[in-house]
């Protein structure tokens, strides 16, 4: 018998077990693109299951929430809940995504990066 | 003369009248034992009548009331009947009654199960679609508050489903939901799910990677819910129910103390024999309120192999019930590493078809799929961050792909080795346990199975070891046609700071010499250069 791909059955745990009831995030600041870094010094002893897979997620560098909730297949909004413990608890920092009016636009950068590897 | 006919008149009077005596005196004898034969067949006649009369108003009603409780049956009346053919033709009454009644009994609980059975599968059908909608709703709303109340309504449905499985099962029918085998943190908290109370159910996993089969992950769950409820219910709102899972030699066992009110002797005996799963359970008699607890768990235990005790006392004073799982139902899963998340290519309800076609249990690679137009449909990032960005977020995909990306692709485990023209032979750091990374672009995002949804999941790359994390807003960004000797890093490095660069220059402030030429750090069309690559990678932190 082969052994079972590790995958995490969807609807045994229910998002309500998971956020332990609660719906609002302790803080409002996460959009579907915020990024997500974890502090690695932190332990990851007395998380929750939830919790400790997100942390081993976000170890591996930043992630968005989207990207998130997508791996640990949880809504959205759960994710959010969870992530706002993990920052108040010190394992997590956020950082805003760049907002996109600030990003250039593609000829610019085409031209610049061929400037660039013109000079580099 | 005369004289000889008086004497001769007196002999015959004389032997007239003994002989009448003696007719007289036998004749009384007969009369009397004749009575006495009448007297006794009237009394027998009477204790027949009456032994008769207690058939039909005692003895008969207790044989249909045993049926429901075991009670000693009342033997015959008059003892001087025992033994008789009589009493033996009564006993045969007896008998066959007492036969009509249980098969008429089982009739009826056979036509109550089959009713039972055939509703609470329905109910449990509609309690399951209901959950997936709740579920989809739950993915598709982003606000808090809505939020709520789809939770509650999850919490609500789920207890609905708990118990018309419960009675379903009771009633002779399968458990339900087919599972794929699960940790048992997760079937325990899967069964906490399942009640009125669980955030009062304290689960204390330690760090165990102890699994369920999956053929036994439902029973289970639902044996356990229903011992989590009984410990919730039969305890203050104000305790807590301690869960531990402890793998013992022969298996693993999920412990559950309450702080409740115990049960006495009775209770526990009661309880015990329910929970061998050995007597017949009858769902017209479970009392009133229907007790389905310990029935149901008993039936499941029988059915599948565990064994459930209760009669031990918790060291909180209510009750430590104890399910063993022996080691046929456990196995170990391969946990999932933080790089190696689950890579499923399943929309609902078809993973069949895909789970033999999976067999690299931890190695889900570097699967990116074999298509070139797919690896290049996720690269153009822009317009759909931006748009992500803008929009009001209502998309609970993964942003950084096109809906053009959607077809699944079906072999996407399977092309974990297919080698890239355009790859660069840049340090991979390891980040799978097999370490066999394929060289990849720099920039390109890995395809790594897909969401629910059917959408590509993006796998994100480990830093080496040497190097620092980075965040990748820029990642995506660079055209593919980059010199193969520039490595991811270092490339999203220099776009970084050229975004810096460029948003330095609409705003104006030129804090660096815009002359391009001028000095080699500063100057150029970057505008910036200024910032380290340490302060760029620092940057994330802020």
């Amino acid at each position: 018998m082969t052994p079972p791909a590790p995958r995490r059955d969807k609807g045994l745990v229910r998002p309500y077990v998971v956020t332990e009831g609660r719906s609002h995030p302790t803080r409002n600041t996460f959009d579907l693109v915020t990024l997500v870094l974890a502090h690695e010094d932190r332990p990851l002893g007395g998380l929750s299951p939830e919790k400790r897979a997100l942390m081993e997620l976000c170890l591996g560098g930043a992630l968005s929430v989207a990207e998130i909730a997508g791996h640990l297949m949880l809504p959205v909004s759960v994710v959010k809940v969870l992530l706002g413990d993990l920052v108040d608890s010190g394992h997590l920092s956020t950082r805003a995504p760049i907002p996109s009016a600030e990003l250039p636009e593609a000829q610019i950068l085409q031209e610049v990066l061929d400037g660039l590897r013109a000079r580099l | 003369m005369s004289d000889h006919i008086s004497q001769v008149v007196i002999w015959c009077l004389v032997v007239a009248v003994a002989a009448v005596a003696v007719l007289l005196t036998r004749q009384r004898s007969i009369t009397a034992g004749l009575r006495r034969r009448v007297a006794q067949l009237e009394e027998s006649v009477q204790a027949r009548d009456e032994e008769i009369g207690h058939l039909v108003g005692v003895r008969l009603p207790a044989v249909a009331d045993a049926v429901s409780q075991e009670v000693p049956l009342p033997g015959p009346l008059d003892a001087r009947l025992a033994g008789t053919v009589f009493a033996q033709r009564l006993q045969d009454v007896m008998d066959l009654f007492a036969q009509a009644v249980e098969k008429a009994q089982s009739r009826a609980d056979q036509s109550a199960k089959a009713a039972l059975k055939a509703s609470m599968r329905a109910l449990q059908g509609l309690a399951h679609e209901q959950q997936l909608a709740i579920s989809e709703m739950q993915e598709r709303h982003d606000n808090p508050d809505v939020l709520r109340d789809l939770l509650e309504i999850d919490h609500a449905n789920a207890q609905f489903g708990r118990r018309a499985q419960a009675i379903a099962v009771l009633c002779g029918s399968w458990p339900g939901r087919q599972r794929v085998a699960s940790p048992l943190t997760d079937v325990v908290r899967g069964a906490t799910s399942r009640i009125r109370d669980y955030r009062r159910v304290r689960v204390h996993s330690g760090q165990n990677e102890l699994a369920v089969v999956s053929r036994v992950v439902e029973p289970v769950v639902l044996a356990v819910a229903e011992l989590l409820d009984n410990a919730a219910r039969h305890s203050q709102p104000n305790t807590t129910v301690e869960v531990s899972l402890q793998p013992v030699h022969n298996g693993a066992c999920v412990v559950i103390d309450d702080a409740g009110v115990g049960m006495d002797g009775r209770e526990i005996q009661e309880a015990v024999a329910m929970l061998s799963g050995r007597r017949a359970v009858d769902v017209s008699r479970l009392g009133d309120p229907p007790q389905f607890g310990y029935p149901v768990i008993g039936v499941l235990a029988a059915r599948y192999g565990f064994s459930v005790s209760v009669d031990t006392r918790s060291p909180y004073g209510g009750v430590r019930a104890v399910l063993f799982l022996p080691s046929a139902l456990l196995t170990q899963l391969e946990l999932d590493g933080p790089g190696t998340t689950p890579l499923r290519e399943r929309g609902r309800g078809e993973e069949p078809r895909h789970t033999p076609t999976v067999p690299a249990p931890r190695g889900p690679s570097r699967s990116r799929t074999r298509h070139p137009e797919r690896t290049h449909a996720p690269q153009e990032p822009p317009p759909a961050y931006g748009a992500g960005a803008d929009r009001p977020a209502e998309d609970t995909g993964t942003p950084h792909t096109t809906p053009r990306a959607t077809p699944r692709p079906p072999v996407a485990p399977h092309s974990t080795d297919t080698a890239h023209p355009g790859d660069t032979p840049t340090a991979h750091p390891g980040e799978t346990p097999h370490g066999a990374d394929t060289p990849q672009a720099p920039g390109a995002p890995h395809v790594t199975g897909s969401t629910a949804g059917g959408l590509p999941k993006r796998r994100r790359r480990q830093p080496a070891p040497g190097q620092q994390r980075h965040s990748r807003p820029a990642a995506p960004m660079p055209p593919a046609d980059i010199p193969p000797e520039r490595s991811a890093e270092e490339t999203a490095r220099r776009m970084g700071a050229f975004a810096r660069g460029t948003r330095t220059g609409r705003t104006g402030e030129h804090r660096f010499p815009p002359l391009p030429g001028d000095r080699d750090a500063a100057g150029g069309p970057t505008g910036a250069h200024a910032p380290t690559p340490a302060e760029d990678e620092g940057n994330p932190h802020a």
